[in-house]
């Protein structure tokens, strides 16, 4: 029987005072791909920035209700007091809608997570990034000019830098907002193609707007609808 | 009615620049004018052999090399002064401080940036009086506590550029350290600020400008007709605005005046220097931050 990676129970969010969640339970199995769909403005977004606390980080925010994540084999609730946020978000990976390289050479932003978790060593930090980049089929086209700003790279190859600075830390789950929506058709492909051969070894959560995407991509589907969740196939 | 409003405004727009940018030509074409006969090698050092002059083995007298001197001490002391106390207000007030602390905090610094520079000289004066009746009789107006009042007066440029530079980058940018794992701190050191640099840098330029040109202050503060280039912190010291206005005021013949429109001139290069080094400065951070590992 599939084992469940992440369990979100009587979830609700506000923002400012207005409802974007409200009482959303449902639970995500391990190793698979689900996409989460729905209306704009249903609360997908939202929901995704729940499951790594990412929202305290913008004021005017609330949340009730409980997320729990299986670390290890063990089920953490992910807002008990203390929970360490930096172990979480190593964790519990997230890529945005669109690409956010930060303006450092590209070697640098791959090693970004794994210079703040304090690694130093330069040997360790480069076969690193080198594997993260060659993971997103990256290192072939950026192998020449590593120290060059990730800002001159195009779109694509920008959103496939995010994807492997977020597997860096080899997180358990990988949250991603609509991760192809500012790309062309064949830099989109690739990153499908990307993530389904990423299920191996992650949890998935992917935001989608495209059906086609989401057949081509989900085992599941979860349906958002003014904040509530109704489950899909 | 809005048709027309829609070609006047751009046109209205179009016009204030260019009235700006022929006020800014008009200035500058007329101190070059005036300025530039003065420009000699006489009015910088006086009667001293240059090279003695700037290695400081003899004094400069009836030149303008320490007021030059003094002028740039001036400045680099108060913004050293002034840079990290006001990034990191503009850092808590951005990222530290409730609502309640902002309510309170923001109109505070918009009043201390209002404020008069001849007030601020003039609670830097009774400041050194105080301490100089009732703690050490050797502090005195001199280029430390000009160089402490002119970063008073400009901490309020750097705590809103800071602050405002720090607000306005986009939650996408907000997030992307925190969801890499950076804790608050990291975000702040390694995300956010390198971010808002360019925001910094010109609140950091204004400040330079400010300090340069400040006459009230430094009148009331330690600034003298005659003192020589400045040896320490605690001694008086020349400063070109105050030569200028000096001068100005009681200037006996147009050739001392021109003298006047010279150190203006060497003011503004000064300035340009500065600001060119300020953005050197900005350009190394860049670089360090692409740079590899």
């Amino acid at each position: 029987m599939d084992q469940w990676k992440i369990e979100t129970e009587t979830l609700s969010f506000a923002y400012n005072g207005r409802e974007i969640l409200t009482n959303a339970s449902t639970r995500f199995t391990e190793n698979a791909i689900t996409a989460l769909v729905g209306p704009s403005g249903s609360g997908k977004s939202t929901f995704l920035l729940t499951l790594n606390r990412l929202w305290e980080t913008l004021p005017g925010g609330s949340l009730s209700g409980r997320v729990r994540i299986r670390f290890d084999g063990q089920s953490h609730d992910i807002y008990e007091p203390g929970y360490p946020l930096d172990r979480l978000r190593r964790r519990v990976g997230m890529v945005f809608q669109m690409p956010n390289p930060l303006p450092m050479s590209i070697f640098k932003n791959v090693a970004f997570p794994l210079l703040l978790a304090g690694e130093r060593d330069r040997a360790v930090l480069a076969a690193r990034v080198e594997e993260a980049l060659r993971r997103v089929h990256l290192w072939r086209e950026v192998k020449e000019r590593l120290n060059d700003s990730a800002l001159a790279l195009s779109g694509g190859q920008q959103q496939r830098l995010c994807i492997a600075r977020a597997l860096v830390p080899e997180p358990e789950v990988l949250l991603l907002d609509e991760p192809t929506s500012s790309l062309d058709q064949r830099a989109a492909r690739a990153v499908e193609e990307l993530l389904v051969n990423l299920k191996e070894r992650c949890t998935l959560l992917v935001v989608s707007h495209y059906l086609d995407q989401v057949r081509r991509i989900a085992d599941r589907v979860v349906e958002l609808s003014d904040g509530a969740i109704r489950e899909g196939r | 009615m809005r048709r027309r409003m829609g070609k006047l405004l751009p046109l209205f727009a179009w016009g204030s620049t260019l009235t700006l940018l022929a006020a800014i030509m008009t200035i500058a074409g007329y101190l070059l004018v005036e300025g530039m006969p003065a420009l000699d090698r006489t009015l910088i050092f006086g009667d001293t052999p240059p090279l003695a002059a700037l290695l400081l083995r003899r004094p400069v007298f009836g030149g303008l090399l320490p007021a030059i001197f003094g002028t740039i001490a001036l400045v680099v002391l108060a913004v050293a002064w002034a840079i990290p106390l006001g990034v990191a207000s503009g850092i808590y007030l951005a990222e530290y401080a409730t609502t309640t602390a902002k309510r309170l905090l923001d109109p505070a610094f918009d009043i201390l940036a209002g404020l008069p520079s001849i007030v601020v000289g003039l609670f830097g004066f009774a400041v050194t009086v105080f301490l100089n009746r009732h703690f050490s009789a050797a502090l005195h107006p001199c280029l430390l506590v000009s160089s402490l009042a002119l970063a008073f007066l400009v901490l309020p440029y750097i705590i809103r550029t800071t602050q405002t530079a720090l607000e306005e980058l986009p939650p996408a940018i907000r997030m992307t350290g925190p969801a890499l794992g950076a804790s608050r701190l990291q975000n702040i050191r390694m995300v956010l600020l390198p971010q808002a640099l360019p925001g910094i840098a010109s609140g950091v330029i204004l400040a330079i400008g400010r300090c340069a040109e400040d006459t009230a202050v430094i009148m009331l503060t330690g600034a003298v007709a005659a003192a020589g280039v400045p040896r320490s912190l605690l001694s008086q010291y020349e400063a070109l605005p105050f030569y200028i206005y000096y001068i100005s005021a009681q200037y006996t013949d147009a050739k001392e005046l021109a003298t006047g429109y010279g150190a203006a001139l060497i003011l503004l290069a000064i300035c340009l220097a500065l600001f060119g080094l300020a953005f050197w400065i900005r350009k190394g951070l860049d670089r360090r931050a692409l740079a590899h590992f």
